[in-house]
């Protein structure tokens, strides 16, 4: 795609003109890049990410592992081939009212922490995402039997829209705090407020409270939800 | 309104007396607030206030909270802590009949003041918990004296529903024009679960 063409479809994607479709509108598909979208089949699993980025490529993807551990080290995408796959269904919970569900595949952090132990004052995670975004999560939350590094989403490897090669999913809190597109995993000692917490008024936390839900598989109809993982629909 | 002085050691936190009598329990006909129905409940004693991380720390030398949150409601305990602690300092969670009554009043308010919302509006936006040393909002009382039903945070009962435990209360920040700060308000969460908006209040009969 020519640069100054993508240059404007990034502009229009996250500013919009006046009255343009914005995220309706594919800006992505057939381009080397991938951002926001509700565009085609995306209506039925709203697409965010924090700006719009090149496609990762999975012969150039490497994850780095490092801060407060023993042993810093850099994986690759054929080394997470042993680590044994869990599965589950759960959906996913946006603060911008929808949710959808997906069945997901990957890996149990402690995998991860199996390869490079914390240090005893590590309390939690920094990820680094390949669009610049980062997020937090405890060693806590990241030890949670439905939390997974997960890999595959609905029986295939992760799209690029979803998050290739690797990302977070934790059912039980709101859309942001699950990474995606992962670069790389910095221990750290103390709570950091992630990309969205720092600019906007979203919680470090991130738990799903009890509200209101707007389903995307169920045609956006108000569904009252307790707080945490939604699992009544 | 009556209080009841209570030795420190058979209650951590202050109670107050919701006295024998009916009242107004559920709204409208429908579930999950409905139907409405009027009951009659015995003399019993309530936390005026949630339990906090202090209180909770006497019981579970264990427990560690940040500097500075003392005095906040304890949150992300399982329902078998709550019930743990309250079981420990003598008492038990209260049934969602007990906690709505004393959240209510005789007449069943929509909110523990009153029928009206209140002018200040929560924050319209922010997506978590604003948490604030227990009985700090001077609006968030009860006809019976007791704080923070409305807000603060949620609370455990000791009633369930299918394999969830009810959950009653609501939360100041919610952006939803305090739909659910009502008094009749529920939800209902796995006991197992740690959540950051879940805290719990004690209560005990009175023989």
């Amino acid at each position: 795609m020519h640069v100054l063409a993508f240059c404007a479809a990034f502009v229009q994607s996250w500013w919009g003109w006046p009255g343009a479709a914005r995220a309706d509108t594919d800006y992505f598909s057939g381009t080397d890049f991938v951002g926001k979208t509700r565009a085609g089949k995306f209506k039925q699993f709203y697409i965010n990410y924090w700006k719009p980025m090149r496609r990762i490529q999975a012969e150039d993807w490497a994850l780095s592992i490092g801060g407060m551990c023993e042993n810093p080290l850099t994986l690759t995408l054929e080394q997470f081939q042993p680590l044994p796959l869990r599965t589950q269904t759960s959906r996913m919970k946006c603060v911008e009212c929808w949710s959808a569900k997906g069945q997901w595949s990957g890996f149990h952090f402690s995998e991860l922490m199996k390869l490079c132990p914390p240090k005893p004052e590590a309390t939690g995670v920094v990820f680094h995402c390949d669009d610049t975004y980062t997020e937090h999560l405890s060693l806590e939350d990241l030890n949670h039997h439905r939390t997974l590094m997960v890999t595959a989403m609905n029986g295939a490897p992760l799209s690029d829209e979803h998050g290739f090669p690797l990302r977070v999913i934790i059912p039980s809190k709101y859309g942001y705090k699950n990474p995606k597109a992962i670069v790389k995993i910095e221990y750290v000692s103390e709570l950091q407020y992630g990309t969205w917490s720092k600019i906007g008024p979203y919680s470090p936390d991130g738990t799903i409270l009890p509200g209101t839900d707007h389903p995307l598989d169920l045609g956006k109809t108000p569904h009252r939800i307790s707080g945490g993982e939604i699992t009544d629909y | 309104m009556g209080s009841l002085a209570l030795p420190a050691t058979a209650l951590a936190s202050s109670m107050l007396m919701i006295p024998e009598g009916p009242f107004i329990m559920g709204q409208g006909n429908q579930p999950p607030h409905g139907p409405e129905r009027h009951l009659f409940l015995r003399t019993f004693l309530i936390d005026q206030s949630e339990v906090t991380h202090e209180e909770f720390q006497t019981q579970f030398p264990g427990h560690r909270f940040r500097k500075g949150a003392a005095q906040h409601p304890i949150t992300k305990v399982t329902w078998y802590q709550a019930k743990e602690y309250c079981e420990k300092i003598g008492g038990r969670l209260p049934t969602e009949p007990e906690w709505e009554k004393a959240a209510r009043g005789e007449h069943g308010f929509i909110y523990p003041w009153g029928d009206h919302r209140p002018k200040k509006r929560p924050h319209p936006f922010y997506s978590g918990v604003v948490k604030k040393n227990v009985g700090s909002n001077r609006q968030d009382v009860s006809a019976y004296g007791i704080h923070d039903m409305a807000g603060s945070v949620w609370e455990w009962t000791a009633d369930s529903e299918g394999p969830s435990n009810i959950i009653r209360g609501g939360l100041w920040n919610l952006h939803l024009d305090f739909d659910y700060s009502k008094s009749y308000e529920k939800a209902a969460i796995p006991p197992g679960e740690r959540l950051s908006f879940l805290g719990f209040r004690c209560v005990r009969s009175m023989e």
